[in-house]
């Protein structure tokens, strides 16, 4: 119940005010900690506890995850495209980097299908490329 | 003429292969302490959709449809050879489960006390035909080029349905619970 609770907070007052799945997914995978894979909220636990906040965010991870890793690639396309334009002032430094880092492979949540993590790893690629094409394309004109 | 004796020399191997693997004796369940029942159970409902929309994702042609119509060429060949990557490790996934379904399968008929040589005969000829069916598709994609992929949901969705038949039939409780030594 409290999970429930938590996770109906954290998508009205945080997701919400987020601009599309990708940056929803680039923020939640942004609160697990890189060395033990534990999630963590102050704003969460401080309403909740520790324990349920780690549940809340596992789980909108998951969810934000499966809407966008079977997803076909226009899609994914058009939502990294909406990421770049909303959340960046330097679209070409991101694509840089993603392209050389490919931070992109630490979306996933724990846990997930490891076929469905290569091909959404895989898609990411792809539409990367994608976007950085037009984005010179337009930088030309 | 020739074709029937080849296939009959196959079928006694084969008969052979099985009768060695089930009379050998030894260490029997303890020979695969690795494998659970947990980890090969036949999947829900909802991860039967998964799997469906993850084939088409994989083997379909909506977004090879997508990159040929809106892409450069050098797009085009990322993701053929991004695909082609994907299709390889989903086959050798789907491999390996029934590598692992056919151990387990193994360990409990070696300490089964009545056994049914006709089903087993049927289950080996299943397995090797389709660890023969997945090297083909393999090769297929390996050898036909990245081409190849468009269009192989139909054969994967048979690939993927041929192993659940497989494992359910391997792996059936009741085949085994009340027949065991180990209780």
């Amino acid at each position: 119940m409290a999970v429930e609770d938590g996770l109906r907070d954290l998508r009205n007052r945080t997701l919400a005010k987020l601009d599309g799945d990708f940056a929803r997914l680039v923020y939640l995978a942004s609160t697990r900690d890189y060395n033990t894979g534990r999630y963590a909220h102050d704003g969460l636990s401080f309403r909740f506890t520790e324990s349920v906040a780690q549940k809340v965010l596992a789980e909108a991870h998951r969810e934000v995850f499966a809407s966008l890793a079977l997803s076909p690639l226009k899609i994914l396309v058009a939502q990294l495209e909406q990421y770049i334009r909303s959340g960046c002032a330097r679209p070409d430094e991101l694509l840089g980097s993603w392209h050389e880092l490919e931070p992109f492979r630490i979306l996933a949540p724990e846990h997930d299908d490891p076929i469905t993590v290569k091909l959404f790893v895989s898609n990411i690629r792809v539409a990367l490329a994608i976007v950085r094409e037009s984005w010179r394309a337009n930088q030309l004109l | 003429m020739s074709g029937t004796l080849t296939l009959l020399a196959i079928g006694f191997l084969l008969i052979a292969l099985l009768v060695y693997l089930l009379r050998r004796r030894g260490s029997e369940e303890a020979d695969v302490p690795w494998l659970r029942d947990e980890d090969l159970a036949i999947p829900s409902a909802h991860s039967e959709d998964h799997r469906k929309e993850q084939l088409d994702r994989i083997f379909g042609g909506e977004d090879w449809e997508f990159i040929r119509r809106s892409t450069s060429r050098r797009v085009q060949q990322l993701f053929l050879k991004e695909r082609k990557g994907i299709a390889l490790s989903w086959l050798s996934r789907l491999r390996s489960e029934a590598r692992t379904g056919m151990h387990l399968h193994v360990a409990r008929v070696r300490a089964s006390q009545e056994l049914a040589p006709l089903a087993e005969l049927r289950l080996a000829i299943d397995y090797y035909a389709f660890q023969a069916k997945c090297g083909l598709i393999a090769a297929i994609l390996l050898l036909g080029g990245p081409m190849a992929l468009r269009n192989m949901v139909g054969q994967a969705e048979s690939l993927s349905n041929n192993l659940r038949g497989m494992l359910e039939a391997a792996l059936k409780p009741e085949a085994f619970s009340q027949r065991t030594r180990i209780r």
